[in-house]
């Protein structure tokens, strides 16, 4: 059920990036497909009956401890990620006044010319 | 051998220490540092040419493979270390007077340094995953060092697409991970033996692909490129670190992960003819901008193409052809924008067209950057030549042949078009008088060198570095110098008649909005899924 769920969100962040035409929306649809990569691997990890790898349990009682590793190093990154793109968005906001990316298209294609 | 992750570590220590120094130490110790790190890497390639096996695999404190994280020597993961280690120098040492420069800016460059060599040296996807994704949001900053107008657009333009495609990545990550339990490349190749069913794999390595073929630029999906590579303000170091070094590191890793899957599931045919399209597309919008960098950026998509192009032509030679060119292009464009950079502050314009006589008020820069122009078309006895050489030798239709000399042909063009900077007298003459570090021309004129000079010793240096032996027939050869200066003179003239119609500027006009970039993104995701879907069809 998880990964049905994760893939239907990580397209639904896909058809927000493609339809969505404000950046600061882009960058709201991009936190939400990583949310759904670290669930679908989160929930990879999870076994009926088995214990969270921080507890005095056994190892064999444990679930798959790499899994969350991994994912709590792509949260770290995910955030920092998002915290530069939001940076950048009000950069980008005071520079330009708009945050719809067809308008910026223009105005940056305008620049060149 | 001195341990991989001293190569990746030690740059990033290295370069948060910049800060407690004052700004000429900083300088002055980033260049004795590259000069370490360039005998660092030459010690591991001699230590390692000199292994029967040429490979070795270390494991990070004590961990098991399975788990931990392992770094893998190779003979061209090491020789791209080196290669890193060398352009850098180069690059500090042309910067050395830069405005620009301070602790922050060698501090994010000595990062981005050390984050390029893992991503050369790692041996497991989630590592090449962290590592990428931290290069992505240092090259975003280092695009709008500045923070002007442009600069911020292209550096968010950049930083979107590309941890889009890194989502992509680690979804590929996860599916691969939950299907066989391991990271590590050599184990996943294991593990992948045991499935009963490669179907299983086409997801997972359509999610892969997809996060590639956008980090690689190709078509449809390369417009982010010409704008982080060649954005107004950022310093001209950072335009050549990007087109030269760090664009080749994603190419290093698709032909990485391609290896890993090509047994079970093949790609190859879809990525010759997109290879190909976007050697064709991007030489022709490279001839259609007036942008000097751009130009350059546009150039940088073309030959990509053109590598990825040799890379799927599954041949021996072609393979050690395109990785030859990769080593080619990153010296002969890094010159390239350093020169533009040099070129573009002297004359304070980047319009080709207002550019003129910089053969006789820089003859250095001039000769460098010829030097660099006859590297990236393919002269006669200049590196590039020798990579397409081996590139269209085992081309194995006329077809092919064809194909390969037609996306020549279009660079060839473009940069005859370049060339007229060298020609003619500037108008305004007050601009050109005032002089920049001579050190900078020297710079230029030396990494020029090196493409004359990889042209000459290719086949030693491949013997050297590579181990292998590749033939040169001289008579094919002759058969590519009279095929170049066929083209040479077909430029010419197609050049004129083009310029007269006035189409180029309508295709300079042709540009991608986000959102389009992200549509592509899911284009090219299912249709790449739908290939090997039904290439892979039950029977």
């Amino acid at each position: 059920m998880a990964e049905l769920v994760s893939f239907i969100i990580f397209f639904l962040g896909l058809y927000a990036l493609v339809v969505k035409r404000s950046v600061i929306k882009s960058i709201i649809a991009l936190v939400l497909m990583e949310t759904a990569v670290i669930l679908y691997f989160v929930s990879g990890g999870f076994e009926e009956g088995k214990l969270p790898p921080i507890s005095d349990a056994l190892p064999e009682q444990m679930v798959d401890p790499l899994p969350q590793a991994l994912m709590i190093t792509a949260i770290v990154i995910g955030i920092s990620s998002t915290a530069v793109a939001l940076a950048m968005y009000s950069q980008l906001h005071r520079k330009y006044g708009t945050d719809d990316w067809k308008k910026l298209m223009k105005i940056r294609l305008e620049e060149d010319a | 051998m001195i341990p991989g992750y001293l190569f990746v570590l030690v740059p990033i220590a290295f370069g948060t220490l910049l800060f407690f120094t004052n700004s000429r130490q900083a300088k002055r110790g980033v260049i004795i540092f590259q000069l370490a790190l360039i005998l660092a890497s030459l010690y591991n390639l001699t230590k390692l040419r000199f292994l029967e096996s040429h490979v070795s695999i270390e494991t990070f404190a004590g961990w098991d493979r399975i788990i931990g994280i392992s770094l893998k020597w190779d003979l061209v993961s090491s020789l791209f270390v080196m290669l890193t280690a060398g352009l850098f120098f180069f690059l500090f040492l042309f910067d050395y007077r830069g405005d620009h420069v301070d602790q922050l800016f060698l501090m994010l460059l000595c990062t981005i340094q050390g984050l390029i060599i893992g991503i050369f040296l790692a041996h497991d996807f989630f590592n090449v995953f962290i590592l990428y994704e931290v290069a992505t949001i240092l090259v975003s900053i280092l695009i709008m060092f500045r923070k002007d107008k442009q600069s911020v657009y292209d550096g968010i333009f950049y930083l979107l697409t590309n941890l889009v495609a890194m989502t992509f990545f680690l979804f590929g990550i996860a599916l691969l991970y939950r299907m066989l339990g391991v990271l590590d490349f050599a184990l996943t190749r294991e593990q992948m033996a045991l499935l009963s069913d490669r179907r299983a794999l086409i997801l997972p390595y359509t999610f892969l692909v997809t996060a590639l073929s956008l980090k690689i630029a190709i078509l449809p999906l390369f417009s982010w490129l010409p704008r982080a590579h060649a954005t107004p303000s950022a310093p001209s170091t950072v335009s050549a670190l990007l087109s030269g070094l760090f664009v080749k590191s994603s190419l290093y890793l698709f032909f990485r992960i391609r290896n890993i899957f090509d047994p079970f599931l093949e790609l190859t045919e879809l990525f010759l003819i997109l290879g190909w399209l976007t050697a064709l597309f991007g030489a022709l919008l490279a001839l259609s901008q007036k942008d000097i960098k751009l130009i350059l950026a546009y150039s940088t998509v073309s030959q990509l193409g053109l590598i990825t192009f040799g890379l799927s032509l599954n041949q021996d030679l072609a393979f050690w052809g395109a990785v030859y060119h990769i080593i080619n292009h990153a010296i002969f464009k890094s010159t390239l924008f350093l020169s533009a950079g040099i070129i573009s502050e002297i004359y304070r314009t980047r319009d080709i067209e207002r550019i003129r006589g910089v053969g006789k008020g820089m003859p250095l820069v001039a000769a460098g950057t010829i030097f660099a122009i006859l590297g990236v078309t393919g002269a006669p006895f200049f590196s590039g030549s020798m990579s397409k050489y081996w590139i269209v030798a085992s081309a194995k239709d006329n077809l092919t042949t064809l194909g390969i000399y037609l996306a020549n042909f279009g660079t060839i063009t473009c940069f005859i078009r370049y060339s007229r900077i060298f020609f003619g007298v500037q108008k305004n003459s007050e601009n050109s008088s005032c002089s920049l570090w001579k050190m900078q021309h020297i710079v230029v004129f030396v990494m020029g060198l090196f493409s004359l000079f990889g042209g000459l010793f290719a086949r030693e240096l491949i013997i050297l570095f590579f181990a292998k032996q590749l033939p040169v027939d001289p008579l094919s050869y002759f058969q590519k110098i009279m095929i170049f200066f066929a083209s040479l003179i077909g430029g010419f003239f197609v050049l004129r008649v083009i310029e007269r119609t006035g189409i180029l500027k309508k295709i300079r006009e042709l540009d991608l909005s986000f959102n389009s970039v992200a549509a592509f993104m899911f284009l090219f995701f299912s249709m790449s899924f739908l290939y090997l879907s039904l290439k892979y069809a039950p029977q």
